[in-house]
């Protein structure tokens, strides 16, 4: 039983990480139907962005907490530029182009492009993120959990609800779900919906460089950790429906916890797999996601 | 005022519009009268910017707009409730008129009194005030219809494009839209109406315009087209 606990607690943290950066990829699709299949090299650059920055200001002689809260605004910047790049670099283009399947290709591109950058700037070997905590678990109720993980919960879920209110309480928000309902009547409201677009892939990279930035500090940080994570969220975004905005979380989890039980119980080399089979079920029987109806009306 | 000079619009290859000349002076309404597929909504695509006209001219206030992007055609006072409603399904009611109103809440369009808009658009109708946090997908078509022509007249526009107001609608609703239009007009709303009850239609408007298959068949004041034998008989039944 506490074995089990254990599993739980880790298999939620990544989980809830794989669902802040699907979270990033329901953002895009709302608006315009098209994917940023670089997310994880978002993920990867805001690590690494948030890497330098952290270690620069410690250097300024700051506490690693303080070092790692005043990372964050620049590590949002980077993220909400990276995006806008993608979108206006890739996916506009493609899409001017009245291309099908180029924003497809121009997004794996753009992928590719920044994981370069990556390697060359920060180089091939992963890097120690400095922990903001106190990497020493505690006990709670008999489990151990890292301060870390604990963080890694309320950041994701801050950064979901926030999304959430922006977009219920202000007008400028309310424009993005105009966007989303019918593109032609939102132009007729005097919203510029190519502008709202570039604004959702910002967001989008903006998530997945916190979901960076929240992972770094328990795992290797180098320009290979957003590939697989990229990857997985997609799955994620697929098992919870893209439309859905709390599927995200509850597929994040499932998948999250499936992984630390398979791993913990069958053997870690296959750890991934059923993750992947739960994806394949979901397309062959739900294909809108397990909760993409339901929430289409509630969103 | 809107003047449309000699329009030509289309969807890719094909052209639907010729030639269409259409004026539309402050303060008065002009309906567009014409059979289905003749081209009406297609012309009130080209002149919001939902598709870019080939040709011609569209003056607002004497201001060529043609070829603008449909949001900034809106924020220069153009209000456009299309056809098929086109409201925010997941959104409610209230939040889809405070959409209407988004130029004037984001500060490219004169602000006004935003809220007493709201309270107004209430009194004109009703049955949006009890439903005003019902999700706008949920509402009946005929209420859809309603809170489209409310949501347009949201902007405070400088004219106001109406694409078949009572389209769907019971006969006691369709009535009910005519009076609000006709209150519309009693407000000197410019507005531009396109109609497929064309003898309620040339009833409430000033002017009115024949349309066939993308070209005009004829204008003239809606008294006189109301009376003209051929307009009788091709739209509004020969008997009425
Ligand atoms: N999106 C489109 N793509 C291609 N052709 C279109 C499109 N929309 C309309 N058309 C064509 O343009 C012509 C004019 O259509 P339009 O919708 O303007 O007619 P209408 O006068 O509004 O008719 P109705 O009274 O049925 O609404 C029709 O032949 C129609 O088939
Ligand atoms: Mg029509």
């Amino acid at each position: 039983m506490q074995n089990f606990l254990q599993i739980l607690v880790s298999g939620i943290s990544v989980g809830m990480i794989y669902g802040v950066i699907a979270f990033g990829y329901q953002l895009t699709f709302a608006t315009s139907k098209t994917l940023n299949f670089g997310q994880g090299e978002a993920l990867t650059l805001g690590a690494l962005v948030g890497f330098t920055t952290v270690n620069f200001l410690i250097g300024m002689s700051l506490g690693t907490f303080w070092a790692y809260i005043l990372a964050l605004p620049l590590v949002f910047a980077f993220g909400l530029v990276q995006g806008s790049i993608v979108e206006l670099l890739g996916v506009r283009q493609a899409t001017k182009i009245k291309s099908e399947a180029g924003w497809i290709m121009a997004t794996i591109a753009l992928g590719i492009i920044f994981k370069n950058i990556a390697e060359n700037v920060w180089g091939k070997d992963p890097l120690k993120f400095p922990s903001p905590v106190s990497e020493a678990p505690l006990t709670i109720g008999g489990v151990n959990v890292r301060p870390m993980e604990i963080i890694i919960v309320v950041g994701a879920l801050a950064m979901m609800l926030a999304v959430e209110l922006f977009n219920r309480r202000s007008i400028y928000g309310k424009a993005v779900v105009a966007t989303s309902n019918d593109r032609d009547a939102a132009g007729l409201m005097g919203i510029n919906t190519s502008r709202v677009i570039t604004f959702s892939y910002a967001l989008s990279s903006l998530s997945a460089a916190l979901a960076g930035v929240l992972i770094a500090p328990i795992t290797l940080t180098g320009a290979n950790m957003g590939a697989a994570l990229g990857l997985k969220a997609f799955a994620v975004a697929i098992i919870g429906g893209l439309s859905s905005g709390l599927g995200v979380v509850v597929g994040g989890l499932i998948l999250g916890i499936t992984e630390s039980l398979t791993g913990f119980y069958f053997d870690t080399g296959y750890k991934d797999v059923p993750g992947l089979i739960l994806l394949l079920l979901v397309l062959s029987f739900k294909p809108a996601g397990l909760f993409g109806k339901a929430a289409i009306k509630k969103v | 005022m809107l003047e449309i000079k000699n329009l030509v619009a289309g969807y890719g290859k094909v052209r639907v519009l010729n030639e269409i000349s259409i004026s539309v002076p402050a303060g008065q309404l002009v309906t567009l009268i014409g059979s289905n597929g003749a081209g009406k909504t297609t012309t009130l695509r080209a002149v919001s910017g939902m598709i870019k006209p080939e040709g011609g001219e569209i003056l607002l206030n004497g201001r060529n707009i043609a070829g603008l992007a449909s949001h900034d055609i809106t924020r220069l006072g153009m209000a456009h409730s299309p056809e098929g409603r086109k409201v925010f399904s997941t959104l409610s009611v209230t939040d889809n008129l405070l959409l209407g109103a988004y130029p004037r809440l984001t500060k490219m369009r004169p602000k006004g009194d935003v809220d007493a808009d709201l309270e107004r658009m209430f009194d004109l109708f009703p049955r949006l005030r009890e439903r005003r946090e019902q999700l706008a997908g949920t509402l009946s078509g005929g209420e859809q219809q309603m809170l489209a022509m409310a949501r347009a007249l949201m902007l405070q526009p400088e004219v106001l494009l109406l694409d078949e107001p009572s389209m769907g609608l019971a006969p006691r609703l369709v009535e009910e839209v005519f009076a609000t239009i006709k209150r519309l007009k009693a407000e000197k709303i410019t507005m531009l109406l396109v109609e497929q009850f064309a003898a309620a239609a040339l009833e409430v408007a000033d002017y009115g315009y024949v349309m066939e298959n993308g070209r005009l068949a004829g204008q003239g004041p809606a008294d006189k087209l109301k009376n003209d034998p051929a307009v009788r008989a091709a739209y509004l039944g020969t008997g009425s």
